[in-house]
């Protein structure tokens, strides 16, 4: 097996790379021109407002990047139902009752009531959780960021008081969700010992067959179409004799 | 008294002697009469000396120019020595300097009294010597004598002042119009500065000094004139410059007003210390918004139950540095303005008023978007193209306060409304219920905003922890395995 641990597998096409990358920088842009609305009272906030020319500057940018944010998560959304329905490709975002299994037994592994981790698929219940975390959020951030844009035109609707609601959910969740992706995304692709220094996977759109023994093993029987007995039964071994969970630098 | 009727023959002689012979003598030296001027030419020569029989010598010599800076420089020669005149200078024998001196001395107290003298200690003490004492001019030169206090006699140069001032009189100006110039001396008592003399205000004039003054209209005098304030209250006028009434008053309009129009001129007394009467000198000039300063919830309670808590004119728009209430400075500032008493705790306790108002609204859209409007002046962004928001005053009136509850809630109510129009085209009715007057979010105001600050009060530090924790574990199983 040791010529295959430098063997690399592809994981992203330059769609879901690119799409990534945009995210990123969408979501940069709006926790920048948002948190320093939200804690305006800081020098930091301060310096990011005048910086950029003016509350209003701030806010025009603000929307522009919403509407790219929004524009992405449609766009993905359609794409992706587009995809499952003409087959294309599996629903492997799906949640399912395994997860919960498998976020069971990692936290037996992590006790050390068993000796080894929960044999996850494609996406393991981490990243569904932070894929759906940015699904709802992000929809939530859509309608209520259009409540407070358009303010007169929701009141003929719904009662007044929806917008200072939406005003206290937006800026909520925009805080919750700027510090699951600053403590879980960051951990999870830059400091776990799994990855450091970086997980290079949404960057080169390929993984490490180390690491997809590791993280995805249903996913590499597949793949390889053995008996995910067979991708586990050498990792186990390799896991007591050196312990390392590094992937062969990918 | 002796002497005193013996000058005035002269005097009437000398008076009629300038009046029947024209251009007697030569022309007056400047600021000496005609008569010092006629002695002068020949006591003004260096070395005249009067010798008497006893042997001594006696220096008639007079410096005119000492004596032109001397106390006495407006008393003509012959109002001391009485028998001499320009046309007179009659041979008197004396046996000695000291007789000459004595008898000379004598007639000092024509002006000096006894008992003006004996209030100075050192003169009290002379004078009880009895023959002993020596003459005036023993020690005061009279020639050359300067006031003692070096033109400082503060009250008794009010008293100077006031033996006329304190009598029905005017001037009339150029222009015609008659003007008093009556001070009235219990008024002056009373004020603040009671302790100045008349010439610390009124420079050029003194016990010895009158000039004459003239100007076109009393208006002219007065603004002349409140310059002199800015000699001790330096701050105050350094700040009136800034203020939209000198800014006025320089481009030439002379009805803007200077010092001694808002705090009067004999009159001062300490400016804050009746609020009434603070806001009713702005009403003088600003009498329809006085007037309807008066309705409002603050000038009601001013005018009718004389409460001293509510804001004057002074305290929203600044005594001295008053600026154009139209300027996009004090506009951004109106929060700051009403937060003042608004924002402060104990103050609106006692009314049973919601100290938090100013900071919720400082903390909301509108106000957060104001601060960084007031922040970019520096030129970060353009005042053109900033947005109006809406402050205070909008909602609550300017100079017509009214309450927000009771009959007046619906003025309020209707402000509000046409205020959103203003920027939110197409508001409707309802929409003004988004504004969540002022008040924290509770379960029983505005509950669909508590109930989701209140989730994610929860639900943010839950969520957080949890994925810390796990965090934490994965590395920990790591360096277990490890």
């Amino acid at each position: 097996m040791a010529n295959k641990s430098h063997v690399f597998i592809k994981r992203f096409g330059i769609g879901r790379i690119l799409e990534h990358q945009a995210n990123a920088l969408v979501f940069t842009l709006l926790v920048i021109t948002g948190l320093s609305q939200r804690f305006h009272e800081y020098r930091v906030s301060n310096w990011i407002i005048t910086t950029i020319g003016g509350v209003d500057t701030l806010r025009v940018v603000h929307r522009w990047s919403g509407i790219i944010f929004a524009l992405l998560i449609v766009v993905h959304i359609t794409l992706g139902i587009y995809g499952i329905i003409k087959k294309r490709w599996p629903a492997a975002m799906m949640v399912n009752v395994n997860d919960f299994l498998n976020a069971m037994e990692n936290m037996r592994y992590y006790f050390g009531i068993t000796n080894h981790p929960a044999l996850c698929d494609r996406y393991d219940y981490k990243q569904k959780f932070e894929y759906w975390g940015v699904i709802a959020g992000g929809f939530l951030m859509i309608s209520t960021g259009l409540v407070l844009w358009f303010p007169v035109d929701v009141a003929r609707l719904l009662p007044g008081e929806v917008i200072p609601a939406a005003k206290a959910a937006h800026s909520n969740e925009a805080l919750l969700a700027f510090l699951v992706i600053v403590t879980w995304h960051i951990y999870n692709s830059i400091f776990s010992p799994e990855v450091f220094p970086l997980d290079t996977a949404i960057f080169t759109g390929k993984i490490s067959r180390e690491r997809m023994v590791h993280e995805h093993p249903l996913e590499l029987a597949r793949i390889e179409n053995v008996p995910v007995e067979e991708i586990v039964k050498h990792h186990h071994s390799h896991h007591a004799d050196t312990g390392s969970h590094q992937d062969g630098g990918a | 008294m002796r002497e005193g009727n013996r000058v005035l023959p002269y005097l009437m002689l000398l008076i009629f002697a300038l009046l029947i012979v024209p251009g007697t003598g030569r022309s007056a030296e400047p600021g000496l009469d005609e008569d010092a001027t006629a002695c002068l030419g020949c006591h003004g020569e260096r070395g005249l000396t009067v010798k008497f029989p006893s042997g001594e010598v006696l220096d008639a010599f007079i410096d005119g120019n000492k004596f032109k800076a001397s106390a006495h420089q407006s008393l003509s020669c012959s109002a001391c020595h009485a028998e001499f005149s320009a046309k007179d200078h009659p041979q008197r024998t004396f046996r000695s300097r000291e007789q000459y001196s004595g008898k000379a001395s004598s007639v000092c107290r024509q002006c000096h009294a006894e008992e003006q003298l004996k209030k100075s200690p050192v003169h009290a003490s002379l004078l009880a010597k009895e023959n002993k004492a020596p003459v005036c001019s023993g020690c005061h030169n009279p020639h050359t004598v300067t006031s003692v206090a070096g033109g400082k006699q503060f009250v008794s140069e009010k008293d100077h002042c006031m033996r006329c001032h304190q009598h029905a009189m005017g001037i009339t100006l150029r222009n015609g119009e008659k003007v008093s110039l009556k001070v009235d001396a219990a008024a002056l008592e009373g004020s603040v500065h009671t302790k100045l003399a008349c010439f610390d205000c009124h420079f050029g004039f003194s016990a010895t000094r009158h000039p004459k003054r003239n100007f076109n209209t009393p208006r002219d005098f007065s603004i002349a004139q409140a310059e002199a304030c800015r000699r001790c209250h330096f701050d105050k006028y350094t700040k009136t410059l800034e203020s939209i009434h000198y800014s006025i008053l320089s481009h030439g309009n002379l009805k803007a007003p200077v010092c001694t129009d808002c705090h009067g001129a004999h009159t001062v007394v300490q400016a804050r210390a009746d609020k009434l009467q603070s806001s009713k000198r702005c009403g003088r000039c600003h009498q329809a918004i006085f007037g309807t300063y008066t309705k409002s919830i603050h000038g009601t309670a001013l005018v009718q139950e004389n409460n001293t808590d509510v804001p004057i004119c002074a305290d929203c728009h600044t005594a001295h540095s008053i600026q154009g209430a139209h300027t996009q400075d004090y506009r951004d500032k109106v929060p700051e303005t009403c937060g003042k008493c608004h924002g402060n705790s104990t103050l609106m306790k006692k009314y049973g008023l919601n100290p938090g108002v100013v900071n919720s609204y400082l903390q909301d859209f509108h106000g957060v978007t104001l601060k960084f409007y007031q922040r970019q002046k520096d030129g970060t962004a353009p005042d053109s193209a900033r947005k109006a928001i809406a402050t205070c005053v909008d909602c609550h009136g300017i100079h017509d306060i009214t309450k927000t509850t009771g009959p007046t809630t619906n003025i309020v109510k209707a402000r509000l409304k046409n205020r959103c129009q203003k920027c939110h085209a197409g508001a409707t009715e309802e929409f003004p219920d988004a504004w969540l007057s002022h008040y924290e979010p509770s379960l029983s105001n505005a509950p669909l905003v508590f109930l989701i600050n209140l989730t994610y009060k929860f639900f943010i530090p839950f969520m957080l922890i949890g994925l810390i924790l796990q965090i934490l574990l994965h590395v920990w199983r790591y360096a277990v395995n490890r």
